[in-house]
């Protein structure tokens, strides 16, 4: 491909990434390779919309979805709890938490499953929603296990921020990309100072912050005005 | 559809971020992988010499960082400047030397044979780039480029989240939290300096410190210690080593 082509290609995929980006196409990928790698028979996603209310956002098969709108409809099931709670939901064996959710457990037994757990999905603090797996065996979820699918609940968190509205993205570019030039102009302005005081450079650091706070000015603005000459430190 | 190549990449990635919080390094790491690459580096640029490098795989991706850096060319400076990709399928190949006569030795002498370099575009920002590498020649065939571009798309989203994430902190404190590009931080130091012994603007400094390390084969970073060290001081003559050292 010729650097001309690569950067048609470029522009229009580029857009098409941004354009296209569907959350349940993406949720629906993520639970099925879930269920792939982490050797379980389904994987399924709730997610809370604006008004904090947990929906099923995708599965990576049709029972397994039900399931998922059978634990909204009901309240019940590990998904909920795992939820509230923001914690792991692990149930070995679901015959033995009949009592505790009677309906959900006769539904996930009648198509099959014997085993379920819940993993939170989190954004710093705040539990979304959560990452269902259903096998047809019994048995306990094992910690590598446990790991690698806490880990698949947290990337599938973080790849959501990608839909997030593009302005929302851009103004966090635009701080990103302010705080590394910050960072530059406060560094040079050590340098700026240690070399006319002859000081370390922690040393004209703790007397740029200390005149900046004298002067009560931001320690950007200070950095950038002892470069640009305007100011003496 | 692209919403579902999004979800494959996203738990590739995922699959390398069992050790912790994922990162842009987990990213890197799935995307070097994936793309048949041998290593990836990331800078986040305001412009050509107001970057940082955020993450690299090993000493050749860092080393292709810090020569850009050094230089002020490369796939990088360019794929930054034109807001496109620059993807070299072999350096070797006689176009490159002539487009980037410092650079491409460089390049080749620390390891690499195959460049591509991804801008990170966040809507109307260009917020930097994500460079792979080949230490053999061959192109990134459509399907990897279309992947390539997805992982370009994670990582910017790495680094935006991170960046929110940190945002609550004081900046000070951020700045001064262990992270690779903390020995950055003499380049920048050894800028204030020279600035101050030459009298004249940072960017003119800057200038002049990769000027005598290019001069004197030197890595950047190297001679920006000598200066914080002050072993070596710029005068408005060219530069001289301080005696006895």
């Amino acid at each position: 491909m010729s650097e001309r082509q690569a950067a048609e290609a470029f522009v229009e995929l580029a857009d098409t990434l941004i354009d296209d980006f569907d959350v349940v196409d993406f949720l629906h990928q993520v639970t099925v390779r879930c269920a792939d790698v982490l050797g379980v028979a389904a994987a399924g996603v709730l997610l809370t919309d604006q008004r904090g209310a947990l929906r099923v956002m995708a599965a990576s098969n049709e029972e397994s979805r039900l399931l998922e709108l059978l634990q909204l409809q009901t309240d019940e099931g590990p998904c909920p709890e795992c939820f509230r709670t923001g914690r792991a939901v692990v149930v070995p064996d679901l015959s033995a938490v009949v009592q505790r959710w009677p309906r959900f457990v006769a539904a996930a037994v009648g198509t099959g499953y014997a085993s379920v757990h819940a993993l939170p999905m989190r954004l710093r603090s705040e539990v979304i929603g959560a990452l269902n797996l259903f096998d047809r065996r019994t048995g306990d979820l094992d910690e590598e296990t446990a790991r690698l699918g806490q880990a698949l609940a947290d990337v599938a968190t973080i790849g959501l921020l990608q839909e997030r509205a593009i302005r929302r993205r851009e103004t966090l570019a635009e701080q990103l990309q302010t705080a590394l030039n910050s960072r530059i102009v406060i560094e040079q302005a050590k340098g700026v100072i240690a070399e006319r005081r002859r000081l370390d450079m922690d040393r004209s650091f703790a007397l740029l912050r200390s005149s900046a706070r004298a002067g009560d000015r931001r320690l950007s603005d200070l950095a950038e005005a002892v470069i640009n000459g305007t100011a003496e430190v | 559809m692209h919403g579902g190549q999004a979800g494959r990449i996203w738990v590739r990635i995922g699959l390398r971020s069992v050790d912790g919080p994922v990162t842009v390094a987990h990213a890197c790491a799935a995307a070097v992988a994936d793309l048949g690459t041998d290593g990836a580096g990331v800078s986040v640029m305001v412009s050509p010499t107001a970057r940082e490098t955020m993450h690299a795989t090993d000493r050749i991706a860092g080393e292709l960082e810090d020569h850009q850096l050094t230089f002020g060319q490369g796939p990088c400076v360019d794929a930054f400047a034109a807001g496109g990709p620059v993807l070299v399928g072999d350096l070797d190949l006689p176009p490159y030397f002539d487009r980037w006569p410092v650079f491409t030795p460089a390049a080749r002498a620390s390891g690499a044979r195959a460049l591509f370099a991804l801008p990170l575009q966040v809507g109307a920002i260009r917020l930097g780039v994500f460079d792979l590498y080949r230490i053999t020649p061959g192109p990134l065939d459509r399907d990897q480029l279309a992947d390539a571009l997805a992982y370009a798309e994670a990582v910017a989203t790495l680094l935006l989240d991170a960046a929110e994430g940190s945002a609550a902190q004081d900046a000070e404190q951020t700045s001064r939290r262990a992270d690779p590009t903390a020995n950055r931080a003499e380049v920048h130091h050894a800028t204030g300096m020279v600035l101050a012994q030459l009298d004249v603007g940072a960017d003119e400094a800057f200038l002049r410190l990769r000027a005598y390390a290019y001069a004197n084969d030197r890595r950047l970073i190297d001679v920006a210690r000598d200066v914080v060290q002050r072993r070596l001081r710029f005068e408005p003559d060219p530069p001289v080593e301080d005696g006895g050292g």
